[in-house]
């Protein structure tokens, strides 16, 4: 049972000393209840306090940190199976897979294809992240070695698929610094492969050809002192894999199994290699159920755009919507002279409204207001949507930038016609239809009786 | 004679003639001879619906007719009338149905006779919808043709669906009035059990669109009375058969409208006299309680949501009603059925035609509804809808509400023939439309004169309007029965559910225990529902077995119990959209609240936005809790802790909106005066130790109650 | 020590509500472990997809859509091609071409091609609407009414004119009725509610909670069907127990990513690909967060994700 905020300040030293970075001990506590903050951050806890706050206020699942600088990702740290009851709070995170198996200009193309795709998508950079590169025993460490290296100079984060021993030394040799992950740990090697990941101070994954077998190899790891883990879930088949993944989440969760509270790798180039489709719906499905790092074949346009949008959906914190940057976006050509059509940041707002605009195909200049990133009528409700703040958006931001002084309003407001053309001088202001998807007739209309 | 012994004499006619025509059928063509009415899957469907049998030839149609005798039960008790009136209905549907034997035609045009399942199946479904409000079933002949013909096109241009039988299909094609299903006016035949055709639609109906078992008569009476909008309108003289189907029609729930006074004694709601067959149209529909929708409004100009926005400039103005200046006023008002005219709209005074260009009037518009679920309460939540009613006008700005109002009508408006008259016939059409659920019946009355404007105003508005404000200042959670749940903001927070009583409104402000009340009686499937509020568990606490139950149902079992006045004790969730949040603040033993138009810090060490994100979502906070700003004053904030003299900070802003009521509440708690002026604000203290320094130096209660924590 | 497993055993199920008539109808829902749970217990129907074909035909359509109904001239030749399809459980015919904004086809022609379609397949057929409240409301009856015996499912009631279409479908001609409502448990379930209160039958009921393509507020679909598969199944909420059929084709194929072509959009590569990735992505994560049926349009899409839920059951 987590402890509430007030619970938490009862033990601080009440001192309001800000040490922690913290205004207040309430602030601090509040921090805490809702894991934002760990209790060691404050230097003034009493041994005995901080013992029994540990205990009580340690994440059902670790937060397990890979690389470093720019590159360095969180995984797991969740606490709660569905998006609706809490803001998942790592995003899953996609590895590439190579192998040394591959040959050389194979491996060099692999690499070219996954820097092409890294670009913006509602402020934030969309990329795969990590590069997950297999060892196969035929091809020796030499040229494992080899083409860790390569990898490495990506600047990406590497998960070694190894469980051979020496090789993974001779690899974490060229690489540990950037902290890659070691996924090379089984029942039968876990002792050798922990110590090699401890030394290095990397991550150890670990693999089990049950649940079972994994259960009792992460305890085994526990009680050997390493919780610096990463489970691997993938079974041999996909259903075993979705079986895996799931349980090993909800365990730690929702049973308080804090054995498998560790973030989790599905590997689909085991389980779906060669089938590019079927990765494409296996790296939806564990997106949405579970997967931390999720490693497939190939990361092209085609995988991304899609995906990238789901996992901004999945992670979204479900109480802050997600907001587009303000500001003009000219559409289906548009220029100076094309009619203004204005709306709030709201990401989802934006998207239907600026679809429905490019289907119509009718040159429109986007004015995206500040709103708070809510919804029409919200923000309008709330006041952040209103005469005031749109007249005031246009004349500092839009004004000197177009030459037309017509702009449509969502219909939703037209109460703030009036209010926006007595705040706007010279300016038209035009009500649109009530829903977005009116918008392709009723620009079509205004084009076909010559009032753009 | 009664009533009864019409009915049964009646009764006993139509049997007596139905045994002859059955054993006269039987000993023309044999009783194997098969019955049924044509493109029908349900046989002889009434007696079918009633007992579950399907008679299929003459001997079962004999046999049939002993089980009909045995409803004819004369112990003189009303069931013994209606179920007379259902075996009427029977013996007129085996007279007809043996018309039919062989295939014959016994119908030729205009008259239909039996109609088959597939007309059913597509009446049923306008019917279901409301798309056809109602079925008219006219019998007899008026006393003149045009009369007869003047009330089939009252119906039909209300969308109902008129049956004719008897003596009014001659009158309508004696004035070459058209009939036929296309225009949905359907003579079905011109002897008295043709009738039996349109109760058939009824019943099939049930069978069809109501999943009523045949067999099962008491779901089949429910599902008539309840679902078939059906009303029959009988021309006087009545003879008895007449009375016994009468007798039928009203054991299915259709009540009968007869101008008839002489021969049949009233029954309220199910037998009317109505001597003037113009007022059988309004009279029927009352009695079946028939709304019709208003699809267009009779107006000049548009009306559009488009128009809300619209300012009228002075220079634009044609007239204005200012109540800033002139009395004015609007106002709805609750009658009896009796006193409202549907649709009447009155204007008491002269038109704007007399008034002056740019020229300021009085103007008072009463909207008068009577409706059997109409309850004083609605009143004000109509009169805040008619700001935008008027806006929506194109070419009218309203502002303001009750008595400080001010309307404007722009030169455009007037020019198209906008009228005050026209005012009336908006507020009538959209207070119809969007409160159907409890409005039958509304007028409106538009007063122009300045002295009736002032009496109006004065003897009439503005009692009301402080009697509303009394009720809403004294009414507390103690003096309701029920509260009421809003669940409008699910959709940002999922598990979130406000408990709106009348001193906690909901926390976003905007909801009132009023409007969740009236939200529930408009839309009863709609967010706002019912809590009762009988197994207390905690009195302290304000926390009731029967609220948690209500909670863990509609948060769909995230919550499992709440308190309506603690915040450290199972305290309500909070949604996103609170107007304000309050958090304990430890070193004073109080509480903060911040606004959320508040953007700075509070002595909490915490912002607004941080107080939200982290009690937000419907989550459980001790200690935190979000509310609207009328709370603050109220006596049941954070009674369990011992009320508003917990408060120790808030945003100057906020301090000076709520001080007034805050110190009024204060004084009747706790005896201070003046108890804002002890409440810290941004400008006195941001950081808890000066805030305890401002509160030990103002002697603020807070400091010497028992810890919160 | 090995793992305690500890299933989550639900007391409530999702309701079966079976579509089609003969030898080949097909049952949707009846589950009562969440999507794709077969470890905590045996999932009776797995989820099912449906191939979307319109009465606009094919000119609209992408290359690979095209070929794969190369030969079909009519709406029943592309209608039988479309049932046929490796991995269809059952047509989604849409009606689009009803739209007064759009072509405005008059209701009899419409009537015509829903009845065409059904004749020419031996698969369940579900009928969509033109999305048009009024339209819909005169054409769905129209259809409901011809296709009377073929038990197809029709959508949809939206809560402007579900009495319209639930009383037509539901009632009068004995088929089955899709709910549609905005992405809201609330909304859904009280569209649940007045359908019943009509008189519709929660088994003749299959819920449409809306739908989204991945990247455009998808995280509401995901959270609606999260929360009302909780609710029917932990709560027992039987206003939320009907199975849930998400139209999938219709969202991905009209964003960018899958309508930019590739001179438009020339790093991003073959467009083709990209529109199915869409497909087959949303398809996925819809179903992962609880549909029980699909609608898909590109034969790739159809097997691949066909093939996943074989996979998984």
């Amino acid at each position: 049972m987590a402890l509430s905020g007030i619970q938490i300040f009862k033990m601080t030293p009440k001192k309001n000393c800000k040490e922690c970075g913290c205004p207040t001990c309430m602030a601090f506590s509040m921090k805490v209840a809702q894991g934002a903050l760990d209790i060691s951050a404050c230097p003034h806890m009493s041994e005995d306090a901080l013992a029994q706050l540990s205990e009580a206020t340690a994440p059902p699942m670790k937060t397990i940190k890979v690389g470093t600088g720019s590159s360095e990702y969180s995984l797991g740290g969740e606490t709660v199976l569905y998006r609706h009851e809490k803001t998942f709070v790592s995003k899953t995170r996609y590895a590439v897979s190579l192998c040394s198996c591959m040959s050389d200009e194979e491996i060099d193309a692999k690499i070219e294809e996954d820097k092409k795709v890294d670009y913006d998508r509602i402020g934030e950079r969309m990329c795969a992240e990590m590069l997950y590169v297999n060892y196969a025993p035929t091809s020796g460490a030499d040229k494992y070695v080899s083409l860790v290296t390569k990898a490495a100079a990506t600047g990406k984060v590497l998960v070694l698929g190894c469980e051979d021993a020496e090789a993974a030394k001779a690899a974490l040799a060229v690489c540990k610094d950037a902290k890659p992950i070691l996924n090379g740990a089984n029942a039968s090697n876990y002792e050798e492969m922990s110590k090699i990941a401890t030394e290095a101070g990397v991550v150890l994954g670990v693999h089990g050809a049950s649940i079972d077998e994994l259960y009792n190899t992460v305890a085994a790891l526990e009680k050997l002192g390493n919780k610096n883990l990463i489970l691997d879930t993938t079974g041999a088949t996909i259903k075993e894999t979705f079986a895996t993944t799931v349980q090993v989440r909800r365990a730690a969760l929702k049973d308080s199994d804090r054995t498998f509270g560790y973030p989790s790798i599905v590997n689909l180039s085991k389980i779906a290699g060669g089938d590019r489709y079927m990765q494409q719906a296996l790296v939806s499905l564990f997106t949405m159920k579970y997967g931390s790092i999720i490693v497939l074949d190939e990361m092209g346009y085609a995988e991304a755009l899609p995906l990238f949008g789901l996992r901004q959906n999945v992670f979204t914190d479900p109480q802050k919507p997600m907001k587009v940057e303000p500001g003009i976006y000219p559409l289906n050509g548009a220029d100076e002279n094309s009619i203004c059509l204005t709306t709030v940041d709201f990401a989802l707002t934006y998207f239907l409204v600026s679809g429905e605009l490019e289907r119509s195909g009718v040159p429109v200049n986007l004015v995206i207001n500040d709103a708070g990133g809510l919804s029409v009528l919200t923000s309008w409700a709330a006041g952040k949507f209103s005469g005031n703040s749109i007249s005031k958006f246009f004349i500092e931001n839009v004004q000197d930038k177009v030459k037309t002084r017509k702009v449509i309003i969502p219909g939703k407001v037209a109460v703030l016609k009036g209010d926006i053309e007595s705040k706007l001088p010279g300016w038209e202001v035009i009500v649109a239809p009530l829903e977005a998807v009116q918008l392709v007739k009723f620009l079509k209309d205004m084009q076909a009786n010559g009032e753009l | 004679m009664t009533l009864f012994e019409r009915v049964f004499s009646g009764n006993d006619a139509v049997y007596g003639l139905t045994e002859a025509a059955v054993d006269a059928a039987i000993a023309a063509n044999g009783e194997d001879k098969a019955v049924s009415f044509p493109d029908t899957a349900y046989a002889l469907p009434c007696y079918y619906a009633v007992t579950g049998v399907k008679v299929t030839n003459l001997k079962e149609m004999k046999e049939a007719l002993g089980v009909v005798k045995s409803l004819m039960t004369r112990e003189n008790q009303l069931n013994d009338v209606f179920m007379s009136g259902v075996a009427t209905a029977l013996c007129a549907e085996f007279i007809e149905a043996i018309k039919y034997i062989d295939g014959a035609k016994p119908y030729t045009e205009p008259c239909y006779g039996h109609l088959s399942d597939a007309i059913i199946r597509e009446l049923g479904v306008p019917l279901v919808t409301g798309d056809i409000p109602g079925v008219a079933v006219i019998l007899g002949s008026a006393p003149t043709a045009q009369e007869g013909v003047d009330l089939v096109k009252s119906y039909q241009a209300q969308g109902i669906l008129v049956t004719l039988v008897g003596g009014i299909i001659d009158q309508c094609q004696e004035l070459g009035y058209k009939t036929g299903a296309n225009v949905r006016v359907i003579p079905l035949g011109k002897d008295v059990t043709a009738v039996i055709h349109v109760v058939s639609v009824a019943i099939r109906a049930a069978l069809i669109f109501g999943n009523v078992t045949a067999g099962d008569a008491g779901a089949l009476m429910t599902y008539t009375k309840d679902r078939v909008p059906a009303f029959v309108n009988a021309f006087g003289p009545l003879d008895d058969v007449i009375v016994a189907c009468g007798a039928g029609a009203i054991a299915l729930g259709f009540p009968v409208v007869t101008d008839d006074d002489k021969d049949v004694p009233a029954i309220p709601k199910s037998l009317i006299i109505q001597k003037e067959i113009a007022k059988f149209n309004p009279t029927s529909l009352e009695a079946r309680d028939i709304k019709i929708k208003i699809t267009n409004i009779d107006i000049p100009v548009a009306f559009a949501s488009a128009f809300e926005g619209e300012i009228i400039r002075r220079g634009d103005m044609q007239i204005e009603f200012d109540g800033s200046r002139v009395d004015c006023c609007e106002l709805v008002q609750t009658k009896d059925a009796s006193e409202v005219e549907d649709h009447k709209i009155e204007v008491i005074g002269p038109e704007i035609d007399a008034f002056e260009v740019g020229t300021k009037h009085s103007i008072a518009y009463v909207v008068e509804v009577a409706g059997k679920n109409m309850q004083a309460d609605f009143e004000p939540v109509f009169e805040r809808k008619f700001h935008s009613y008027l806006n929506c006008i194109e070419g009218v700005m309203h502002t303001g509400q009750r008595d400080m109002i001010r309307v404007r009508i722009s030169k455009d408006a007037f020019n198209a023939g906008f009228r005050a008259k026209h005012i009336g016939e908006v507020l009538y059409a959209q207070v119809k439309n969007e409160f159907e659920a409890v409005v039958d019946k509304c007028q409106v009355k538009i007063y122009t004169n300045p002295e009736d404007c002032t009496r109006i105003r004065h003897e009439v508005a503005t009692p009301v309007f402080e009697k509303r404000d009394e009720r809403l200042s004294t009414m507390t959670d103690e003096s309701v029965p029920v509260y009421y749940s809003c669940i409008m903001c699910q959709a940002f927070s999922p598990s979130h559910v406000c408990v709106v009583t009348p001193e906690r409104l909901g926390l976003c402000g905007a909801v009132s225990w009023l409007d969740a009340k009236a939200t529930n009686e408009l839309d009863p499937n709609g967010p706002c529902q019912v809590i009762t509020k009988e197994r207390v568990i905690d009195e302290r606490i304000g926390e009731y077995e029967d609220v948690n139950e209500a909670v863990r149902k509609f948060s769909q079992g995230a919550l499992d119990d709440v308190s309506l006045y603690s915040i450290m004790e199972k305290p309500m969730t909070s949604c996103g959209c609170f107007e304000c949040i309050c958090g304990i603040e430890p070193f004073s033993n109080g509480v903060c609240i911040a606004n959320r138009e508040y953007a700075g810090m509070t002595p909490l060490g915490m912002t607004f936005s941080e107080l939200a994100s982290m009690t937000g979502g419907g989550v459980q906070t001790p200690g935190f809790m979000g509310h609207g700003k009328h709370f603050i004053a109220s006596k049941k904030f954070m009674k369990a802790e011992g009320g508003v003299a917990r408060i120790v900070w808030m945003p100057k802003e906020l301090k000076d909106q709520v001080a007034d009521r805050l110190n009024e509440t204060a004084k009747e708690l706790y005896g201070i005066e003046n108890f804002a002026d002890m409440i810290g604000d941004e400008t006195i203290a941001e950081d808890p130790e000066t805030l305890v320094a401002f509160l030990t130096e103002k002697g603020h209660p807070a400091l010497g109650m028992d810890p919160m924590m | 020590m090995p793992f305690n497993r500890k299933p989550q055993k639900f007391n409530a199920a999702i309701k079966t509500v079976e579509i089609g008539s003969g030898d080949k109808t097909v049952t949707l829902g009846g589950e009562n472990v969440l999507p794709f749970y077969s470890f905590d217990g045996e999932i009776k129907n797995g989820p099912k997809v449906g191939v979307e074909i319109t009465d606009l035909g094919l000119d609209h359509e992408i290359a690979g859509v095209k070929a794969y109904y190369e030969g079909a001239a009519t709406i029943g030749e592309i209608a039988k091609k479309a049932s046929e399809m490796e991995g269809a459980d059952f047509v989604c015919l849409r009606l689009i071409g009803g739209d007064p904004n759009g072509e405005n086809k008059p209701v009899e022609d419409l009537v015509a091609v829903a009845k065409e379609v059904a004749d020419a397949i031996d698969t369940p057929l579900v009928v969509e609407g033109c999305k048009n409240v009024e339209k819909d409301s005169e054409l769905l009856n129209k259809v409901a009414e011809a296709l009377q015996g073929k038990n197809v499912l029709v959508m949809s009631a939206r809560e402007e004119n579900y009495k319209a279409v639930g009383a037509a479908a539901g009632l009068a001609y004995n088929q089955k009725v899709g709910a549609e409502s905005a992405v809201d448990i609330n909304l859904a379930k009280q569209l649940n509610v007045v359908m019943t209160q009509l008189g519709v039958k929660p088994e003749s009921i299959v819920m449409n909670v809306g739908s989204a393509a991945v990247g455009y507020g998808y995280e509401y679909v995901v959270s609606t069907l999260d929360r009302i598969k909780a609710a029917a199944l932990s709560q027992d909420d039987k206003m939320l127990q009907m199975p849930i059929i998400t139209p999938v084709a219709s969202e991905t194929w009209s964003v960018k990513e899958a309508m930019a072509t590739e001179e438009d959009s020339p790093e991003w590569g073959n467009q083709e690909v990209r529109g199915i990735s869409m497909e087959i992505q949303t398809a996925a994560a819809s179903l992962a967060a609880g549909s029980d049926a699909v609608i898909l349009k590109h034969p790739q899409s159809v097997a691949t994700i066909s093939k996943m839920i074989k996979e998984l059951i």
